[in-house]
Parts: C-alpha cells; sequence; structure tokens
C-alpha cells in the first residue's frame, strides 16, 4: 500500500450509499472504510486516522452533525464532506460554521462526489507540501 | 444535487426559476441554466453570437434573480474565486483570461442553438444532471413557447428525474403513484428533498388491477411508507384501480405535486398507449416530478 494513499471514512445508515461510495472512491485510489452507526465510526475515528470523512447528517443515535463535531475536536485536520438526503439552509449554513469541506444534497451521482474529495485531497496534498 | 433549469423567455420559465432557487437555497446545488435559441445548426462552422436575440439577455436576468434569492446572505455562488483561465478564442486560438468563478458551487449560464428538447436531453447528459427542472403553460396544454412539445418529450425521455413546474403556486402536499417493485435510491431522496424542503406530507397511492396489485408492489408500497415514517416525513397510503387513476390524478388539489415513478416495469406503461407520461403531465394542473 502506498505511503501517500489518503484514508478515507464514509458514514451513512443507509447501506447502499456505503455500497455504492466506497467502489468509486477506492477506484480513484484511497483507503475507504465505510459505517452505518455513528457511534462505531466515532471508536473508528479515535482509534485510526482519517484524512477525509464523508458523513450523513440525519441518523439515528448521533445525528452527523454532532459526530462531525465531535470528529473535528479528535481530529481538526480532517476534511469533512457532508451529505444529506434533507437539505435545509439551516443545516448548510451549519455545516460550514463546522468547517466543513462541502455540503452535497442527495441525490448526487458519483462523478460530483468524486470530483468534491479529488479538490479535499488536493487541498489536503498541498497543506502537506 | 445537479440541477439543470431550461427556461425561454415566457413567464412560466420565471415560475420555474423560483422553484430552482428555492431548491439551490437548501441543497447547495450545481445549477445549470440554460436557453435554447432553436433553428438548425450548421455543424463544424462557428455559430455567430446572437446579438439581437431577447435570450441571452432573459438568460442574464435568470442569473440575476437566482443569485438575488440569497438576500444578502453568504451564498455558496457568490464570485469570489479569481484566476487566469485559458479560453477559446476561436477554432485554433486560445487566450488566458482573467475570469470570477463561484467559490463553493457552480453557477453556469449557457445558451444552446438547435431543437429544444434534445438540447435540453444533450446538455443534462453532458452535465450528469440529477434533476432538470423546466416550467410550461399551465391547463392541458402544457406547452413551450410557439406550441412546441418540448416538456412532454423532456419528461418521456430524459434519463434523471425532472421537474415540471406550471405556475407560482405553493406545494401543499406530494402525491406519489406507485406502480412497480423498483424504486431508485435517487428517486426516494429526491422526494425527500421535495417534502423536506416545502414542508408537505405525503401521499402514496399504490395502483393495483381489477382488484389485485402484485405482492412485490405491495411489499415495496409498505417499505416506502415505512421509509420515509422513520424518516419524520408524514405519509397516508391508499390503493387505486389503475383505469381510475387519471380520474383520481384529475381530481386533486392543484397545489398537490404530482409524483411518478418511471421504469421498465411500470404498471402504467403497459396499461396506457405510449407517451402516456406526456398525457399525464400535460393533463396534470398543478407541477409533475417525474422520477428515474
Amino acid at each position: 500500500m502506498s505511503q501517500n494513499k489518503l484514508k478515507i471514512l464514509v458514514l451513512d445508515d443507509e447501506p447502499i450509499v456505503c455500497k455504492r461510495l466506497q467502489p468509486a472512491l477506492e477506484k480513484l485510489g484511497f483507503t475507504v472504510d465505510t459505517f452505518t452507526r455513528s457511534f462505531e465510526a466515532l471508536q473508528a475515528v479515535e482509534s485510526s486516522t482519517y484524512d477525509i470523512i464523508i458523513t450523513d447528517l440525519k441518523m439515528e443515535g448521533m445525528d452527523g452533525m454532532r459526530f462531525l463535531t465531535e470528529a473535528k475536536k479528535i481530529s481538526p485536520e480532517v476534511e469533512v464532506i457532508v451529505i444529506t438526503g434533507f437539505a435545509t439552509m439551516e443545516t448548510a449554513k451549519e455545516s460550514f460554521k463546522k468547517g466543513v469541506f462541502d455540503f452535497i444534497a442527495k441525490p448526487f451521482n458519483l462523478g460530483e462526489i468524486q470530483q468534491v474529495v479529488q479538490r479535499a485531497a488536493a487541498k489536503i496534498r498541498e497543506s502537506r507540501k | 444535487m445537479r440541477i439543470l433549469f431550461a427556461g425561454d423567455e415566457q413567464p412560466y420559465s420565471a415560475y420555474a426559476l423560483k422553484e430552482v432557487t428555492r431548491l439551490a437555497m437548501n441543497t447547495w446545488a450545481e445549477v445549470t441554466i440554460m436557453g435554447v435559441i432553436t433553428g438548425p445548426v450548421s455543424h463544424g462552422q462557428e455559430t455567430p453570437w446572437p446579438l439581437e436575440h431577447p435570450l441571452h439577455q432573459v438568460l442574464h436576468g435568470y442569473r440575476e434573480d437566482f443569485l438575488k434569492g440569497w438576500q444578502g446572505e453568504d451564498s455558496p455562488y457568490a464570485f469570489k474565486n479569481w484566476r487566469y483561465e485559458w479560453l477559446p478564442v476561436k477554432s485554433g486560438l486560445w487566450e488566458e483570461t482573467l475570469v470570477c468563478r463561484s467559490a463553493m458551487k457552480d453557477l453556469k449560464v449557457r445558451l444552446r442553438f438547435g431543437n429544444a428538447a434534445q438540447e435540453i436531453l444533450g446538455e443534462s447528459k453532458e452535465e450528469e444532471a440529477d434533476l432538470i427542472v423546466l416550467g410550461c403553460t399551465k391547463g392541458g396544454q402544457c406547452q413551450w413557447l410557439g406550441g412546441q412539445a418540448v416538456p412532454q418529450t423532456v419528461v418521456n425521455e430524459a434519463d434523471c428525474s425532472v421537474l415540471l413546474v406550471k405556475e407560482d403556486q405553493p406545494i401543499t402536499g406530494i402525491l406519489a403513484c406507485l406502480d412497480q417493485s423498483y424504486i431508485s435510491q435517487d428517486s426516494l431522496e429526491m422526494i425527500n428533498q421535495m417534502a423536506t424542503i416545502h414542508g408537505v406530507s405525503l401521499e402514496l397511492i399504490g395502483l393495483s388491477q381489477e382488484g389485485a396489485m402484485k405482492k412485490d408492489v405491495y411489499r415495496r408500497l409498505i417499505e416506502i411508507g415505512d421509509y420515509y415514517e422513520d424518516r419524520d416525513i408524514k405519509v397516508t397510503t391508499r390503493l387505486t384501480e389503475i383505469s381510475e387513476f387519471e380520474a383520481v390524478v384529475a381530481q386533486e388539489l392543484r397545489q398537490q405535486l404530482l409524483a411518478l415513478w418511471l421504469g421498465k416495469k411500470s404498471l402504467l406503461d403497459r396499461f396506457f398507449p405510449r407517451d402516456w407520461v406526456g398525457r399525464f403531465v400535460s393533463n396534470y394542473q398543478a407541477s409533475v416530478l417525474v422520477m428515474r
């Protein structure tokens, strides 16, 4: 495995979303871990280092907004991309206040999220030069 | 989400733009505003810039109206990103030009030439749009400028979902008709967004034939009802005989958005003659969302 391979965590309570995203992002050369429960995903953030987090907002238990807040506390450098099926102006604004890299409403095609992830990866690589 | 708004110079296009603005304000979608100057295109030749054509002024106005939607709020489409880009000047000649791009989300305004419906479909494919939004005349005509069947052709042939806005009316509910078991995740999510943005409930209509409903379709109806309930969207379910469906739809309130799932196994597709979608879309009084 390449030392430069960026690591992505995907969190969405709908397994079909994880199933679609994982191969699409691995195809671009990223290492991808997927989770459908936010508490398990947060444990993974605590025990491992991720470069990019892609998270849904509306989930049972800990919602995406709280998850990204906690994840940013643990790993302030991580770039977070929010994906949501229930977009509102408030959630979009709150996401950006919390310093997310991008906000994407569902449905989205894989090309769209691949582009956003590539931009986030470029930013990370630039900051590490 | 990527939204393609296709507009002409008519008032219904301005109504449809309002809906696009509302959608974009909530979803921060990538948006393309496009117009089509109809007529034959001579391929392989430069298309002269139509200085005198009113459409490019109209499109400029649509851009301004779209951006005004934020009224001083932070806009993801605000132009903050100045940079030099190489742009074509004419065939074989490029120029490095200073351009200003949106900081977060793209707002493109495009003008195409040719057959309106085919150019809209072409743009949606090239841009990989998730949703096409266009307006049309209300009532039973459902037309575009010059009496063309642009809306019908787009809803019949598009690969993605299409929202047809008929007039400037608030949406007070969503009426979704299910006649097949295959429902794409994208279409479920499109309904989620519509119900959230408009703050409305959902009524699911299951279509039966001669009093019976296919087991897998019935199971899917229950699953979809549960899916939305789990996501705090108020949902009611009822069954309607397919032969009565057209009459039922015609009686519904004009502020209800009609959502139709289209697919290869559609019962409606088998029951009604070809191009039934175009006819339903024409006959329904309010806006229609055709999902794929």
